[in-house]
């Protein structure tokens, strides 16, 4: 899977914490042949590697992640594959609980927010220690803050709105705001695109020092080989009972190694075959064969993410709304997941892009989902200009289930009247027409559950390819980002998904989710959207 | 011969700057942005300019040529965008897994190919040569990433005998990373293999009809000293020529099996480039591979001289 080069893994997240599943080994241990076959050249060769097979400490934990990270600085990249790793070094000022709440990590509290929304007020822990050994303050938090402003995209984005970031003492940092950030907190929590504190004389344009607060330091890269960590004796743990990413975090395993391993196969057969206590982002079918190891365990989180089909709203004949409206209304979303993930297992329709027990749940706009209703689409089709110009759907076969619904999506097109051109190119291509309206229509993405709708996806914001830019999008939008207060917020993301149903910047089929798997041996795992591994252990 | 050398090395040069400039110019041609990727999804436009300036890649591409080349002159290839290094740094980290997997898997390819092909020659036309012969095609057709797979299954999960991937946990000893070369260079070796056995039963076919074999024979020489003494040594160009092809394939070719095996090597390193257009890495990657594919020709050349005095007249 390139894969190797996973073009976005930055898109995807996991889902609610709680909602990962494991599903435990349903058959005995299976029966492991001696080996007679007289292979004595193999059995010399072997002799060369002593105890390489299955020799691993059992305070040290092998990690196989799906690539080499681009980066361990937090705030240089949105991969995932760069979150999971950094999380273990460096902590935010707020991170988010199993049920999505934001709590507090270095702040010791929520902030004391002024009445009009504009100042943030955040007390620091006390006798927290960096990896160097000195006792983190509110400079090394400004100085973090400020380098988050100026390198990341959401923290540039924010900046725009920052008036300053002050210490006002050593243990209390201040934000002051030109307008009210309802979603301020969730930016500082979110792992992607780090907001993590580090020390202030590590800080430079390009790292070379990792130096966080985090139950693990950084001990050593080998590009392509590992990144090791290992436990940070001095580490300050918070008191609360461990919930999701919040509260205590205890590094029980000693050594912590990421290894890339590109190829999804060989990360199923180093789990099961007991090299690896962890693999990422297993292919769905090794499910049977990895729960059915006695060695290994598979884990399955669900919702982890949503596919979604962002449409040019810019240019060429998706610029008329009805025309989208006729594409969103041939669409059997179904059909289109199906074929993206094969078994429902993997799969859940939903029109609603927040599940029930979120405050952004809303049926808005659901009358209009998963319709897959041809004649009626051919019928609005009809009523526009639209002249049978081939619809351009850019897509890439890095990711299979991209190329695999499009070629469902473009047959139920077709069905309803569009002509239809499948563009399917590698994914660093698509991420670069993907910014020229004049070279697509359609294209192929997906991305994380978060709990924050501002935090995902782009299209949301200003800018994003689809240039969806309307009235109803500034006047829902405008609403729901004015409103402090989080219930009140809630209510007002209805409309906002009311006018994605009724504009269609992009489609949202359904959701689908992830498979890991985890070694037998590994215990108390909870699948978390990005997976940690404090507070994990390893039997012996 | 030492005239003939000079020439040789100085069409290397030549071949250096042909491929500098090929592999400079298809990269550019690529679709694709390096920043784009690097910096993801939430990036403004301005983001992307701005570390398009950093890396140079906002300058016309006949200037950024330009510059490349003078920088290569002088050794060196460049830094990595994404992994933040020098690319000699990146390549030089990479060449312990991809020199030893290319030395074990040669190692294999010779030791099943030659003596294959040497035992499909003598005893032409019967069962020997018909087994010899199929195999070596099966060889030739296996895709390298299933025999990978079922040699990972087999040997490493239901076995244990060796690991599944990687190159040796932190601090491992040389002798251990080796360890973890074995079953991928079996599966190159046994791949390999096929063209070596072709090769050489062709090469021991045209020699063991030559008179002074007859004349051995008639002589009384034993049937192994003829085949071995006489007819392997005098079959033995095209043999060392096809080996010395198939390592210069494995030393930039080995992509498939270092993915599958999780090795950290050259060929591992190439296809992450390419996914990533991290142009620096591609273009360097491809010079130092391009570079080893002309002194190992050269090498095979010296090694006729060696073995064919007639070459050296």
């Amino acid at each position: 899977m390139l894969n190797s080069v996973p073009p976005e893994r930055r898109d995807y997240l996991r889902t609610p914490m709680s909602r990962g599943n494991i599903m435990s080994n349903h058959k005995g241990t299976p029966s492991r042949r001696q080996f007679q076959l007289g292979l004595g050249a193999a059995a010399a060769a072997a002799s060369l590697a002593p105890g390489l097979a299955r020799a691993q400490g059992a305070r040290s934990a092998n990690l196989a992640m799906i690539g080499e990270p681009q980066s361990l600085d937090p705030m240089a990249s949105t991969a995932d594959l760069v979150s999971i790793i950094v999380q273990h070094i460096y902590e935010s000022l707020y991170t988010f609980d199993a049920a999505w709440n934001v709590k507090p990590m270095l702040a010791s509290h929520m902030p004391k927010v002024s009445p009009d929304g504009k100042l943030y007020t955040i007390p620091l822990r006390k006798g927290v220690k960096l990896h160097n050994g000195r006792e983190m303050d509110s400079e090394d938090v400004v100085a973090s803050l400020k380098r988050w402003l100026a390198m990341t995209a959401r923290g540039k984005a924010l900046s725009a709105e920052i008036v300053s970031i002050t210490a006002t003492d050593a243990s209390t940092v201040e934000i002051a705001l030109k307008t009210v950030q309802p979603a301020l907190l969730a930016h500082l929590g979110l792992p992607s695109g780090f907001a993590g504190i580090m020390a202030k004389e590590s800080i430079a344009d390009n790292l070379t020092q990792f130096i966080g607060t985090g139950p693990y330091k950084f001990v050593e890269r080998r590009p392509d080989q590992y990144v090791v960590l290992n436990k940070f004796e001095d580490y300050a743990a918070r008191s609360e009972a461990p919930s999701g990413y919040a509260g205590k975090r205890e590094a029980k395993i000693a050594e912590l190694r990421f290894i890339p391993v590109p190829n999804a196969n060989t990360r199923v057969e180093g789990l099961i075959a007991g090299q690896y206590h962890f693999s990422d982002q297993l292919p769905v079918e090794s499910n049977k064969k990895v729960a059915a190891a006695s060695s290994a365990r598979a884990v399955l989180t669900m919702p982890y993410g949503f596919p979604y089909f962002p449409t040019n709203t810019k240019q060429g004949p998706f610029a008329d709304v009805k025309v989208r409206q006729a594409f969103q209304m041939c669409l059997n979303d179904e059909e289109i997941m199906l074929a993206g993930f094969g078994d429902p297992k993997f799969f859940a329709l939903a029109a609603e892009h927040f599940p029930k027990g979120s405050s952004f749940y809303s049926e808005a706009g659901k009358d209009k989902y998963n319709k897959g209703d041809a004649a009626g689409a051919k019928k609005l089709l009809a009523e526009t200009k639209y002249d049978g110009t081939p619809i351009r759907i850019l897509n890439s076969k890095q990711y299979d289930f991209h190329n695999r619904m499009a070629l469902v999506m473009a047959e139920q097109m077709k069905e309803a009247g569009f002509k239809v051109q499948l563009d399917v190119v590698d994914w660093a291509t698509l991420v670069q027409r993907r910014n020229d309206p004049a070279l697509w229509d359609i294209y192929i993405t997906h991305a994380a559950f978060l709990p924050e709708p501002m935090l995902v996806p782009p299209q949301l914001g200003d800018g994003a390819p689809g240039w969806w830019k309307t009235p109803a999008k500034d006047a829902t939008l405008a609403a729901f980002n004015g409103e402090a207060d989080a219930a009140k917020r809630g209510v007002l993301w209805g409309p906002v998904q009311q006018a994605i149903y009724d504009e269609v910047p992009y489609i949202r089929p359904g959701n689908f989710a992830a498979l890991l798997g985890t070694s037998a041996k590994m215990k108390d795992f909870t699948p978390m959207p990005w997976p940690a591994f404090w507070n994990v252990d390893l039997s012996a | 011969m030492w005239l003939s050398l000079a020439r040789r090395f100085g069409s290397l040069l030549v071949v250096m700057f042909l491929v500098a400039t090929m592999v400079f110019f298809l990269t550019r041609l690529a679709p694709g942005d390096p920043t784009a990727i690097l910096l993801g999804d939430q990036a403004t436009p301005a983001d992307v300019e701005r570390l398009r300036a950093v890396y140079g890649l906002d300058k016309p591409v006949i200037v950024q040529y330009v510059l490349w080349l003078k920088e290569v002159a002088q050794g060196n290839l460049g830094q990595s965008i994404f992994l933040q290094r020098p690319v000699t740094t990146a390549l030089a980290e990479r060449v312990e897994p991809t020199f030893f997997l290319t030395l074990f898997s040669i190692t294999f390819a010779t030791l099943i190919g030659v003596p294959a092909g040497i035992a499909s020659a003598v005893w032409r036309g019967r069962f020997v040569d018909q087994l010899v012969s199929a195999l070596a095609m099966l060889a030739a057709n296996i895709p390298s990433f299933w025999l990978g797979l079922i040699f990972i299954q087999f040997f490493a999960v239901r076995l244990g005998l060796f690991p599944v991937a990687g190159y040796g946990d932190p601090g491992a000893s040389l002798v251990e990373r080796l360890g973890h070369l074995i079953l991928p260079a079996a599966v190159l070796g046994i791949v390999n293999s096929a063209l070596i056995t072709r090769f050489t039963r062709a090469s021991m076919l045209d020699v063991l009809g030559d008179d002074y074999v007859r004349t051995a024979r008639s002589k009384g020489v034993s049937e192994f000293s003829i085949v071995i003494r006489h007819a392997f040594r005098n079959a033995l160009v095209p043999i060392i020529t096809v080996i010395g092809l198939t390592i210069a394939l494995l030393v930039g070719g080995a992509i498939v099996t270092e993915t599958v095996f999780g090795l950290p090597g050259i060929g591992n390193l190439v296809v992450s480039a390419v996914l990533r257009r991290d142009y620096p890495v591609i273009q360097g990657a491809l010079i130092a591979v391009a570079a080893l594919y002309v002194l190992i020709n050269l090498t095979v050349d010296l090694i006729y001289t060696l073995v064919d005095p007639r070459v050296r007249a």
